[in-house]
């Protein structure tokens, strides 16, 4: 499947690639001050935060703009992953959707000149005032289509990152304390490990064996480390630290039990269930999995942040973007901007999601709050990492069979290094022409 | 395909069919023929076994006892969601629309073209023949820019029309190779004593050759509308608008970017399944039928 996905997406960007020209043609309209619809797309599922936040701002929308009709589509991800190129190429597509941040979504869209420049109405009605610096990176892309500078083409409405998920059960069933640095969280794990439990889930075949690497990385990374590594301003090294340590650690947890070896061909939903069903004592995994443990979880959970690290991986959710295309521009902007709105925002937060614009004193359930209160202070400290499969195309697989190596000991860290070293320097010569 | 499924739903209708003291004088090599057909039967349907298990059970359910426990309770909102946010009966009438105008059309035009290939024996046949078996072969993936450029200029982006279209070529390119070498091997006495009579090109076609095929055609209409019922990636890039689009993929929006929800897939999975093997259940008589009324003419 992820095969044929890439091999889809391929093509998806060729043909886009090809039809530049024509889209660029079509130029600014501005006049669409008497649009009475509004074509809105968005991936959300129903009884998501995400969702019924923004059935909220529909209403809101449809009572402020009376007389204006709102088609709204829930749309499949993989529709929009795949095809959103051609859908907003042609004139079916919608005046506003939700779409993925990165360099090979949003930014290439940007690049192409599919997406509108929502610079100046993000100045006019005080948009960037609300998103700290490393939210503001997934929305700025360059005329390249690479992220962290340049002009605003999309707006994100909740943020998201990667965090540790803990049995409270477990913990005390083997008085094990809550580790708040990473000696405490070693020792921690050494008592389950004693104790004949696996301390940590983890899932080799998916994105979280990627994740924890990056994550230990990040304990001895700065900022200048994750602009060289994400945004290209200077090469990166992987035989030295801090890339060098977290293979290493990641290589030493695994050793030392921490990891189970035969979690190297797992799915991240085998992950995920495992530590619903109580097996698993802790999982670091990103805030995505949040609503659904709270819904489905029977024991006793929370979270804290990966302890020891000021970075960490994560960033902005998906973007509002407005199509070249779009018929109601100004309405679009008007939805955009009902979004970011303290009553919306407090409602992504009260269900379960990560409010970019979020109040943590108006959020009622304590666990909630936490989870915002955490993220707010990984982005007040400038402290988002975004993914380490971000960089360049189909780096996700070189990562995945990279540490599958690394969990069933089949690899040496210097070995997993070597292998993730060549794709990141041929992908990131390809993107900057360096 | 065809040489597969017939044996398992022959196995038990013949065996049921057979008279008890008779089955005692044919041999342990029947039942253990019987016992074989029985198992495989069995084991194709373990995956069925699986979505029914699931497409019941709620998602706190599943997570916390995996795929394989049994349900604590029977949960059908999983199924109930799945019909109403993707509006199943319209996702329905789509998938039936366009499956089953590709089914007939598909037919037609293959039983044309074969019979100009097969019967009529144009000049450079051989070709013509492997040219289409390898349009046959040619990846969709490769053919998915160039039919959305097309559909484009043509103004047939985001309607099924487009979807019907292209699918009607692309299954009777196989369509044609199928028929083309069948009616090859088509008994020319049978042809020259209707021209003896003066039946003209298309009468033969009418008269003669289709109620001959009538039994592979069937077989093909069934084939048809069952590949194109399960068509995935074509539909989505042809079909934008929640309005037009197929049963499968309406399925796929039950899987999001990160999170899957197993329990409503299932359900979802469940209920998408049905029509097609009704459809196929209900061909199943016809197809009899028709393997019979030919064996009579």
């Amino acid at each position: 499947m992820q095969r044929f996905r890439r091999i889809v997406a391929a093509i998806a960007l060729a043909a886009t690639a090809t039809t530049t020209v024509a889209a660029c043609g079509g130029g600014d309209s501005g006049g669409d001050s008497g649009a009475k619809t509004l074509k809105l797309w968005h991936y959300e599922s129903a009884n998501s935060a995400m969702g019924v936040a923004w059935d909220r701002a529909i209403e809101i929308f449809k009572a402020e703009h009376p007389g204006v009709e709102v088609r709204f589509e829930r749309k499949a991800f993989e529709q929009i992953q795949q095809n959103a190129g051609m859908i907003i190429n042609s004139s079916e597509g919608p005046d506003i959707m939700e779409y993925n941040k990165g360099n090979a979504t949003a930014g290439l869209l940007s690049s192409q000149g599919l997406l509108t420049d929502l610079s100046a109405e993000a100045d006019k009605r005080g948009w960037a005032g609300k998103l700290s610096p490393s939210l503001q990176t997934t929305a700025r892309y360059s005329d390249k289509g690479v992220m962290g500078s340049g002009n605003c083409f999309g707006v994100p409405n909740y943020g998201e990152y990667v965090t540790v998920y803990y049995n409270k059960d477990l913990f005390q069933q083997h008085g094990v304390p809550v580790p708040t640095t990473m000696a405490e969280m070693t020792a921690a794990m050494d008592t389950f490990v004693g104790k004949g439990v696996t301390p940590l889930g983890m899932a080799g075949a998916e994105y979280p064996a990627g994740q924890l690497f990056y994550q230990l990385a990040l304990a001895k990374a700065d900022r200048q480390f994750v602009d060289n590594y994400q945004l290209y301003k200077n090469p990166v090294d992987f035989t030295a630290d801090p890339l060098k340590s977290g293979a290493v650690t990641f290589a030493d947890w695994v050793r030392k039990g921490y990891v189970a070896k035969d979690s190297a061909s797992l799915k991240a939903e085998d992950m995920g269930t495992a530590f619903i069903g109580g097996k698993t004592p802790m999982i670091v995994s990103g805030s995505w999995w949040y609503g659904r443990f709270k819904a489905e979880m029977k024991a006793n959970w929370d979270t804290f942040l990966f302890p020891g690290n000021t970075l960490q991986a994560g960033s902005s959710g998906n973007l509002w973007v407005v199509p070249a295309t779009s018929k109601a521009k100004g309405l679009a902007y008007d939805f955009i901007d009902i979004t970011l709105r303290p009553e919306i925002q407090d409602l992504i937060g009260n269900n379960g999601g990560v409010p970019v614009a979020g109040d943590p004193a108006k959020i009622s359930d304590p666990k909630d709050r936490k989870l915002i209160e955490d993220f707010n202070t990984v982005s007040k400290q400038d402290g988002l990492a975004f993914y380490p499969d971000w960089p360049v195309p189909g780096y996700y697989d070189v990562l995945v069979s990279g540490f599958q190596g690394l969990i069933n000991g089949s690899k040496s860290p210097d070995q997993v290094l070597d292998s993730i070293a060549k794709p990141y320097a041929d992908g990131v010569k390809e993107i900057t022409g360096k | 395909m065809a040489v597969t499924l017939t044996p398992v739903d022959r196995a038990p209708a013949t065996s049921r069919a057979t008279p008890v003291r008779d089955r005692h004088h044919r041999g342990a090599g029947r039942w253990l023929v019987l016992a074989l057909v029985t198992l495989g039967a069995l084991v194709m349907l373990v995956p069925f076994a699986f979505m029914l298990l699931n497409a019941f059970k709620s998602p706190s359910d599943y997570s916390n006892g995996g795929p394989l426990s049994w349900p604590t309770e029977f949960y059908t909102t999983g199924l109930r969601t799945y019909w109403t946010t993707v509006n199943f009966p319209l996702k329905l009438w789509n998938s039936t629309l366009i499956a089953g105008s590709v089914a007939v059309l598909g037919v037609a035009v293959s039983l044309l073209n074969a019979y100009a290939l097969g019967i009529g024996r144009v000049r450079g046949r051989l070709w013509i023949v492997g040219l289409f078996l390898l349009a046959n072969m040619l990846p969709q993936e490769a053919l998915i820019y160039p039919l959305y450029y097309v559909a484009k200029q043509v103004g047939l982006y985001n309607t099924q029309l487009s979807v019907i279209i292209i699918f009607t070529v692309i299954q009777s390119a196989f369509g044609t190779y199928l028929l083309a070498s069948v009616m090859g091997t088509f008994p020319r006495s049978l042809l020259e004593a209707a021209a003896l009579d003066g039946a003209g090109k298309w009468t033969i076609l009418w008269r003669v050759v289709f109620p001959n095929l009538r039994p592979t055609l069937a077989v093909l209409l069934i084939f048809f509308f069952i590949w194109t019922w399960n068509e995935f990636l074509i539909p989505l890039v042809m079909l934008i608008d929640n309005q037009t689009q197929t049963i499968p993929v309406a399925l796929a929006s039950l899987q999001g970017d990160r999170l899957m929800d197993a329990p409503t897939t299932n359900a979802g999975a469940l209920i998408s399944l049905v029509p097609a093997i009704l459809f196929f259940l209900i061909f199943q008589r016809t197809l009899a039928r028709g393997i019979t009324a030919g064996a009579e003419k």
